[in-house]
Formats: C-alpha cells, sequence, structure tokens
C-alpha cells in the first residue's frame, strides 16, 4: 500500500513537473502547441494525486487532514478543480499557469514535511474535523491561485480577464475561509464548550479574513489592477503565517499539524 | 445623520482593521500577561467595529444586496453575541474522583451549585492499540532499541555486557515493603526492572519511560526505557446524574461528546496521568451563544449568496 501511494504521489509531482515545463516552453517559445498539453497534464496530475489521497486515506483509515503533510496535499487536490473551473470561464491558456506554476512547488514543500502519521489525538476525533479542514484548504488554495495570478498580472501586460479572475478567486477563497474559521469555532464549542478562544491560529486566521475583506472593499473604492494585485500578495504572506508560521512558531490549540 | 456619516466610513473600517492587527501583533509577540482580548479598550474597539459595519449597511439599506446585508447583519451579530456571550456565559470546573458525588463547581475563587449532582461512576482510556515496551542502549558508538516482554534477554556481546528484563509495570506503584504494583490498568508510569550482567557482574535497575536520565553514568553506556505505540484515543467518563428533584440517570462524557443537561454543557476536559480515577469535567452554560450562531447563520448564508452573483 505505502509503495503505491508513494508511486502515485511521485506520479503526480512528475505530471505537475511536466505541466510547468508544458507552460514555460508555451511561453518562453511563444507556441501554441505545448499548451495544449497543460490541461491534459494537470488532469492527469490531479487524478494521480486523488489516487494517493484516496489509498492514504484508506492506509489511515481516516481522512488525510490531520498534520500539515497530509493538509498541504488535500490543499494541493483543491487546487485543480478551482483551476478547471476558471479554465472553462476564461478559457484563456493564463487561468491555468498559476496551477501549472505552483503545484510542483507545493509537492516540493511537501515532500520536506514530516510524513509521520499518528493516530488523531481525542480532541480531533470528530466529524467536524472533515468540514473545517476542507473549507480552510479550499481557502488557501484558492488564495494561492489568487496570489500567483496577482503576480503573473503584475509581470505582464493586463487583461481585463485578469481582474474577473483574481476577484473571483478571491472571492471563493474568502468564502471558503469564512465556513473554516465559522465550523472551527462551532467545532470548538462542541469539544471543549468555548467557540472562540484566541487561540494563534484563530487569531491569525481572523486577521486573513479581515485583510481579504479589507482588500475587497479597497477593491470598491477604486483599488483595481496592479493595486489589487499587491494587496492579494500581501494577504497571502498573511495565509503563509497562518498555515506555516503559527504551526512552527506558536504554540497553542492547533499545534500538532 | 453627521453620526452616521462618521461611523459609516469606510476608511474607519480600514482603520480598525490596522488597529486590530496591530493588537493581534502585539499579542502574539508579547504573549506575557494578561491577554489584552480581555481588556476594555479590546471590547471598545469591537463595539467600534461593530458600530461600524452596522452603520455603513444602515446607510447603504437601499440599494445594498441581500446577501451584503445578511453577511454585514451577520458579523455585528457575532461581535454583539461575543458580548453576550461574556456577560451570559458561566464556566466552572467539576473534579471528580472515581464514586464521589459533587454539584459544586469552581469558577475563580467562587463556588457555585449547580442544580444536579454528578456522580463518576468509572472513568476509561482508550489506546489505539496496546502501547509496547522498548528498551534503548546507547553509548557514543550509537544506539539500537530492542522490543521487551517480561523475560526477555538482550545480548549485547560487543559491551560483553547482557539485560534481563525481569517485570514490566504500566503504571509503576509501591504497596507496603517494595512490593511493586500497577497503581492502574493504564500507561501512566510504564517502568521495567531489569538485571545488567557486567563482565560477570550483576546489578538489579528500575528503569522508568518519564525519567530516562535516573541512570545516568551507573553503567558504560545508557539504558533507557520507553513506550512505542502509546497513542491515547479517547478518555471517557461514566456518571450517574442527580437533578435536584428529578430522576437520577446514567451517561458517558467523553471529548467532543459533551453531556447536556439542565441548560448546562458538561465537557470532559482532562484526567490526571498520576491519578487514575480522576477526572476534570467542564461545565458552561452559554446564553449568549445563540446570537453568535445566530450571527453565524446570517454570515455564511450571505457569503454564498454572494458567492453565486
Amino acid at each position: 500500500m505505502a509503495e503505491a501511494i508513494s508511486f502515485f504521489l511521485n506520479a503526480a509531482f512528475a505530471l505537475a513537473l511536466a505541466a510547468l515545463a508544458a507552460s514555460a516552453a508555451a511561453y518562453l517559445l511563444k507556441r501554441k502547441a505545448p499548451q495544449k498539453a497543460v490541461p491534459f497534464l494537470l488532469a492527469a496530475c490531479w487524478l494521480a494525486l486523488s489516487a494517493g489521497l484516496g489509498l492514504l486515506w484508506s492506509q489511515l483509515g481516516r481522512p488525510p487532514l490531520s498534520n500539515q503533510y497530509e493538509s498541504l496535499l488535500t490543499m494541493l487536490w483543491f487546487l485543480f478543480p478551482l483551476s478547471f473551473y476558471f479554465y472553462r470561464r476564461f478559457p484563456v491558456p493564463e487561468a491555468l499557469w498559476p496551477a501549472a506554476f505552483t503545484s510542483p512547488v507545493i509537492f516540493g514543500v511537501a515532500g520536506l514535511l514530516d510524513r509521520t502519521a499518528r493516530p488523531l489525538m481525542p480532541a480531533l476525533r470528530s466529524d467536524w474535523l472533515i468540514l473545517h479542514v476542507l473549507a480552510a484548504m479550499a481557502a488557501y488554495a484558492a488564495f494561492v491561485l489568487a496570489a500567483v495570478a496577482a503576480a503573473a498580472a503584475l509581470a505582464k501586460k493586463r487583461a481585463p480577464e485578469d481582474e474577473d479572475l483574481l476577484l473571483r478567486l478571491t472571492k471563493a477563497g474568502f468564502a471558503f475561509l469564512t465556513l473554516g474559521i465559522v465550523s472551527g469555532s462551532v467545532w470548538a464549542n462542541t469539544a471543549w464548550g468555548a467557540w472562540w478562544s484566541w487561540d494563534p491560529k484563530e487569531t491569525w486566521s481572523l486577521l486573513t479574513w479581515l485583510a481579504y475583506a479589507a482588500a475587497l472593499h479597497l477593491r470598491k473604492k477604486g483599488w483595481r489592477g496592479g493595486k489589487f494585485a499587491i494587496l492579494l500578495i500581501a494577504c497571502f504572506a498573511l495565509v503563509l503565517f497562518t498555515y506555516f508560521g503559527v504551526n512552527f512558531l506558536l504554540s497553542g490549540m492547533h499545534s500538532y499539524g | 445623520m453627521t453620526v452616521l456619516k462618521i461611523f459609516s466610513s469606510l476608511h474607519l473600517f480600514f482603520a480598525l482593521c490596522l488597529a486590530l492587527a496591530a493588537v493581534f501583533l502585539y499579542q502574539t509577540i508579547f504573549n506575557t500577561g494578561p491577554s489584552v482580548y480581555g481588556s476594555v479598550w479590546f471590547a471598545a474597539l469591537g463595539a467600534l467595529l461593530a458600530a461600524n459595519i452596522a452603520a455603513c449597511s444602515a446607510r447603504r439599506l437601499r440599494t445594498a444586496s441581500a446577501a451584503s446585508l445578511l453577511i454585514h447583519s451577520g458579523i455585528v451579530l457575532v461581535i454583539l453575541g461575543s458580548f453576550a456571550s461574556r456577560a451570559l456565559r458561566f464556566e466552572g470546573e467539576l473534579p471528580l474522583r472515581v464514586g464521589s458525588e459533587s454539584g459544586r463547581v469552581y469558577s475563580g475563587n467562587a463556588i457555585y451549585q449547580l442544580p444536579f449532582s454528578i456522580k463518576l461512576e468509572d472513568f476509561r482510556l482508550e489506546y489505539y492499540g496496546e502501547p509496547a515496551g522498548k528498551i534503548t542502549v546507547r553509548d557514543q558508538d550509537g544506539g539500537s532499541g530492542f522490543p521487551v516482554r517480561e523475560g526477555t534477554v538482550i545480548p549485547l556481546p560487543a559491551r560483553k555486557a547482557e539485560i534481563k528484563v525481569l517485570k514490566l509495570a504500566r503504571d509503576f506503584g509501591l504497596a507496603g515493603k517494595n512490593e511493586v504494583i500497577d497503581k492502574s490498568p493504564y500507561w501512566h508510569n510504564p517502568a521495567a526492572q531489569v538485571e545488567v550482567t557486567l563482565d560477570g557482574k550483576k546489578k538489579i535497575l528500575w528503569l522508568f519511560a518519564n525519567l530516562p536520565a535516573m541512570h545516568r553514568g551507573e553503567l558504560p553506556f545508557s539504558v533507557s526505557y520507553g513506550l512505542e505505540n502509546a497513542h491515547i484515543k479517547n478518555f471517557t467518563s461514566a456518571v450517574l446524574v442527580r437533578p435536584s428533584g428529578g430522576a437520577a440517570f446514567s451517561a458517558e462524557i467523553s471529548v467532543n461528546k459533551p453531556l447536556k443537561t439542565g441548560g448546562y454543557s458538561v465537557y470532559q476536559s482532562s484526567y490526571d496521568p498520576a491519578e487514575a480515577g480522576y477526572s476534570l469535567l467542564t461545565v458552561a452554560r452559554d446564553r449568549g451563544l445563540w446570537v453568535v450562531y445566530a450571527g453565524f447563520a446570517a454570515l455564511l448564508a450571505g457569503t454564498f449568496l454572494w458567492l453565486k452573483r
């Protein structure tokens, strides 16, 4: 089983790298042929990742959501459906570049993390875990795509599609983050009888949520184009701190993963 | 009107976001002393944010979408709910030992009498699997681990030594004249009695998993005892609840499965590894919670309506 999981995850990593190479070739050589392969490579990567995660789920006897390695792979899993959803809306090659760029990076980071699967501690043995972690990871996936798309939009000439793509990704991320925070709060109340305890993860996810809310309001006030793109990159720094920084630097109720 | 104008400014919202960011950063870096989140001025900041969001929505009442109104009223409700929760929330600790019964909870320095009493009939710890003992022998050349049971003999030819496991204890305790007993069936104080043979001399030692450095320096190599797979799955209090003026009933309280009775929720908080029959329950009643949950419902409904647009 462990070998099959490694095989599928390594295959997914290789396909993600191939998608990145094809995108880079299309951009640098200004050819359309390699770009045509990108959707297929990303789809194959998602299927391999799904198979790997499915087998990991079956091996663990629980959804793979309880340490940073497992949650990062789950976050990566959301990257593909989100990208394909927006690719269908805006069928331009650029819509898939953020996924092609981000997925090999996330595979690389996941490879550096501790894979030791420990049994769930008593507080985590709840059905709320699934909703809470899935919502948070879907939000982070949307935010990472938004940040990469924002960086790409800053680097090249702007297109109206970019503006709409950035807004829609941010809205999707914000909605999922809201669900993640609310489900976590309701879960905390079920487990401990306190719906908010100012745990570092709670505090920093609230700040991340406020930052995206402020960015969306600033956009309404006219901060569009490059300004909105910069805001999204700044907000993503908060996502990174909430997801990695809080776990590695601070201790609290989320210290396990 | 002017007041509404001041409060309904988006600039005020941005300023409040920056102020909150500064507070969160301060509390994260200087995480000492009483938390700023309990202070009056932090509550004032929250109240100002609620007033700001409410005023913004009130000003755009006619033009705003249902989604926007739901989101903003949801946030205001959550903030108001947090004040209600702070004012109307009760939380206390109910420590119990197996066989004891109490309806008195401790909240800070005060003691409250609940409208029911709880008798702890049994306290159980559940492991994912049977933990296994392991002895690790280590010196400057490296170390190696050996799974052990009572009677296991570990030959150490390179060190001209041998370790024989005489006795294993899950929760080491002494009864009377050096008689070793297990204080509980749980792996709270795992220990191994070993006979170390070195250059023909025998030495009997107790190795404790919780005190790995106890015999450091007594032997030319270090020997320690530890557990593998000692992962706790759940802990549960089996209780008998006696409401004043009602019929008693049995219930089980475990992590993530609180008991709701008489308007209170009873949570399984903790236990004491040093005393197997001790269970710490938390009793809470939050009469402001429904405001928070109503806010959450409005916020979520609004967010997903907004997403559909």
